[in-house]
């Protein structure tokens, strides 16, 4: 890919990442070790360090549009063992977040973002997930009606899928995060 | 009859686990003239050498062979045990049967067998050992060093506080060297004047030290305590002792305008008669006559001199020829940069704003062309955008050097630091493909570059560098994101490679020193004979070695000193006494020994008869630069020359020996 760098957006976006961070991006020895443990690296289009590096640089549209910060499942196994202590995880939700404010849908990993929407409703309605609704809502939207049905009666059993949902009590407080994030 | 003493060392198990010592030890016992054969562990242990020591008291032994490791390691070991029960350290032969048996063989019974062999040649050598002297050569104590740049500088300064006279040549007007055309010094930001001015009086003011600067070193002839040198004053056009460096000479110049500035690479100008900068030492101008118009036009011109309060200026001074006799020499030349005209893609020397990194040194100095405001040569613009590339020249073998100038990493963070500290809101790129940045406290210095200064580094090389609409635009890539990379600066800056000093190798065929296929001096031995070159006497010091820092230079510089008032706190010089020996008799006066003698040690020498008549000329061999190599001995068609302890009887025994 090529990229011109423009000094001005470079900056504006770099610094946008950071300030949401609360980290430096220039911290990044470029070494490699988040993306070496990666567990779903092999399905990234850009591994962590790239992304790190491509927001330095300023490469809004194509750090926004990746594949990476929607396949990333915030193990923390790179924040863990980075040797700079560099928010690696924070970066990618910061990334995401930037995206869903700009309106920016991924194309190859439409349905995971749709799972991030469910859930984020899920928790917003009752505090905690309810697994029956959450996995209802997102067949409905992804039109995967039986995709992984096999699974329903092995969490039945293990008692991970419950018939009735739980609402917590301090509802009110949740709701305040989500409007101080909204 | 000779009584000779075997004594086989197990060295651990290196030796004995792939030789068989005690097969060893019996073959020993069988040769003719062996009286004592024993093996031990550790040979040059201090029981080892006590059984060694008494086995010669006790059966008055002739000779002494022992088959253990190299004699580089512990021939000088042995040797001394010997002596101390008044043999000759000459008779002291070794087998080496660790490097050359039992750490590069494995199979036991033929390694043994080979291990035999070496060690029955050594026999039969020491049978016929006769003793040999080491040879007293007379010091002059008064060293020499070439170049004042700051490891000169260091090596002049720490040998005349040793109490021994110096003589600093430089072929520049001003001492300084590099150094001083640098603003400030990473990983701690000292600006380089500050520190290095000091140096420079002091070297000026010293008692012990006489300094020729705008001299060159004509000829060297001689050995380690007595080389004869030439040095050729070139002439100033100034009496040094009356000038008192006012400046109204310089002031009074009419060429102040076409005359680019060595000192300051060309970024500015200067006068015919100058000094390179102001802390100049000393501070005496030069009139330089290519360009002088009174030289030009037929010495119409003569403003310089109406100016001059004093009348120093003399338009007739000629070069001086100066000899000294000196007994060591340090070799300190420095380096130049390498010309980048090879990177058409650059464009340096067609755009005005691609310089070198040197050039940024002086754009940065307070004492340079901009006073230390950083401005575009093309437009006098500050920039606000530089891109600094790495790497140009240097570790590049299709058109440039394969190896690393070691200096650019720090130098380049330095300069994105240095830019950003000065013009706020600034922004530095810098292409590298690694940073180097090994010394203490470097790589802090690098990160606290990117992290607190805000220079971008990006992992690629460029590719090319255009002009486009007042600005420099550079192509490059960023291989840790895979991506082609372009950006619009207004200054490049080239992390230009280093090479030794024009006219280094020159230097070193006069001296008789080796130097490697770029030109830079080749040490005695890379790791454990580092501050000497291949040539006794003559040290080396500073980048005309190799690609180092500033410490380093000082470090070098300071060993180079510590050799040589080590050299000089003897008052001879004791060199082995396994030499060339010319038999006077037999010469036949060819010289060709003369011609394939790598150290000039071969001259040649006029018998006289009472008279004073030349009766016959033959060839002769300096000691104090012979170091036995032997080439001579091969090349002499007459068999007149042999090196002792090698003579010709001893190595037929030896080969002899193998054969039966």
């Amino acid at each position: 890919m090529k990229t011109v760098i423009n000094e001005q957006n470079r900056r504006s976006f770099s610094s946008q990442v950071e300030s949401m961070l609360h980290d430096k991006l220039a911290k990044c020895y470029q070494c490699g070790k988040c993306s070496a443990g990666c567990p779903v690296n092999f399905e990234m289009d850009y591994t962590p360090n790239q992304i790190i590096k491509m927001t330095e640089l300023g490469m809004e549209d194509a750090v926004l549009n990746s594949k990476t910060i929607w396949l990333c499942v915030s193990c923390n196994t790179c924040s863990t063992r980075c040797p700079k202590g560099f928010e690696v995880t924070g970066i990618m939700d910061v990334l995401r977040e930037i995206a869903e404010k700009k309106g920016i849908t991924s194309k190859a990993e439409k349905e995971i973002q749709m799972f991030h929407e469910v859930f984020l409703d899920n928790v917003k309605s009752n505090g905690r997930i309810f697994e029956l609704e959450l996995v209802g809502k997102y067949k409905l939207k992804t039109r995967h009606l039986f995709r992984d049905m096999f699974l329903a009666p092995k969490m039945l059993e293990k008692g991970k899928l419950k018939m009735q949902g739980e609402k917590i009590s301090g509802l009110n407080q949740i709701a305040k995060i989500f409007k101080d994030f909204e | 009859m000779a009584r000779i003493g075997v004594f086989v060392c197990w060295c651990g198990s290196n030796i004995a686990g792939t030789v068989d010592v005690e097969k060893l030890r019996e073959e020993a016992a069988k040769i003719p003239g062996v009286v004592s054969a024993s093996d031990y562990k550790y040979m040059c242990s201090d029981p080892g050498q006590n059984s060694l020591r008494n086995v010669i008291k006790e059966q008055k032994l002739t000779g002494v062979v022992l088959a253990a490791c190299s004699p580089h390691m512990h021939e000088n070991t042995f040797r001394k045990a010997a002596v101390k029960e008044g043999l000759n350290p000459y008779f002291v032969e070794i087998a080496n049967i660790r490097e050359q048996v039992s750490w590069v063989h494995e199979d036991k019974e033929r390694a043994t067998a080979k291990a035999v062999d070496l060690m029955k040649m050594m026999v039969e050598k020491v049978k016929r050992d006769r003793p040999v002297e080491d040879v007293k050569v007379p010091l002059n104590k008064k060293a020499l060093v070439i170049g004042g740049g700051i490891s000169g500088i260091q090596a002049a300064l720490d040998i005349a506080n040793g109490g021994v006279e110096v003589i600093l040549v430089e072929k520049e007007p001003s001492i300084g060297g590099r150094m001083i055309q640098l603003d400030e010094t990473f990983p701690t930001l000292d600006c380089s004047s500050c520190i290095m001015t000091p140096k420079m009086v002091e070297v000026n003011q010293h008692p012990n030290i006489k300094l020729y600067t705008y001299s060159e070193v004509e000829d060297i002839s001689g050995y380690i305590g007595n080389f004869k040198v030439k040095i050729k004053k070139k002439a100033r056009s100034v009496v040094e002792k009356d000038c008192t460096g006012c400046g109204e000479c310089w002031n009074a110049c009419p060429m102040h305008k076409n005359v680019k500035s060595e000192f300051n690479l060309n970024l500015s100008e200067r006068t015919a008669i100058y000094v390179p900068f102001p802390q100049a030492v000393p501070l005496i101008p030069v009139l330089d006559r290519s360009v002088c118009l009174h030289f030009k036009k037929g010495g119409k011109c003569q403003k310089c001199y109406d100016a001059c309060g004093p009348k120093c200026i003399n338009f007739d001074l000629q070069d001086e020829i100066i000899e000294e006799t000196v007994g060591a020499i340090v070799a300190s030349t420095g380096y130049d940069l390498m010309d980048t005209s090879m990177y058409g893609e650059y464009g340096y020397g067609k755009y005005k704003d691609v310089i070198s990194g040197l050039q940024f040194e002086r754009l940065l100095s307070a004492s340079g062309p901009t006073e230390g405001v950083i401005k575009r040569p093309s437009d006098g613009k500050t920039p606000q955008t530089i891109v600094f590339v790495q790497c140009v020249g240097s570790r590049d073998p299709e058109k440039g050097v394969p190896y690393c100038s070691k200096v650019c990493c720090m130098y380049t963070a330095k300069h994105a630091k240095l830019f950003a500290h000065k013009v706020h809101g600034s922004q530095s790129y810098v292409f590298y493909i690694d940073i180097r940045s090994t010394s203490k406290g470097y790589e802090e210095f690098v990160r606290g570059t990117m992290e607190q200064d805000g220079a971008i580094y990006l992992r690629g090389r460029v590719s090319k560098i255009y002009e486009d609409g007042g600005k420099l635009i550079v192509k490059g890539a960023d291989t840790l994101s895979g991506n082609q990379v372009e950006i619009a600066a207004d200054m490049v800056v080239l992390a230009t490679g280093v090479i030794p000093k024009k006219g280094s190798d020159k230097l070193a065929q006069m001296l008789g020193i080796s130097y490697d296929k770029y030109g830079f001096y080749t040490e005695s031995h890379p790791k454990l004979r580092p501050a000497e070159s291949s040539t006794a006497g003559i040290f080396l010091a500073g980048m005309a070695q190799g690609p180092r820092d500033i410490p380093e230079s000082v470090v070098s510089g300071s060993a180079a000193a510590s050799k040589i008032l080590g050299l000089f706190s003897k008052n001879e010089y004791e060199v082995e006494g396994t030499i060339a020996n010319v038999n006077e008799a037999t010469c036949v006066a060819c010289f060709y020994c003369r011609r394939v003698c790598a150290y000039n040690a071969i001259s040649k020498k006029e018998i006289k008869d009472r008279s004073g008549k030349v009766v016959k000329v033959v060839a002769s061999v300096n000691p104090g630069l012979c170091t036995g190599c032997g080439a001579c001995v091969n090349a002499c068609f007459s068999k007149s020359i042999d090196v002792k302890g090698f003579m010709d009887d001893q190595i037929y025994a030896e080969i002899k020996a193998l054969a039966i």
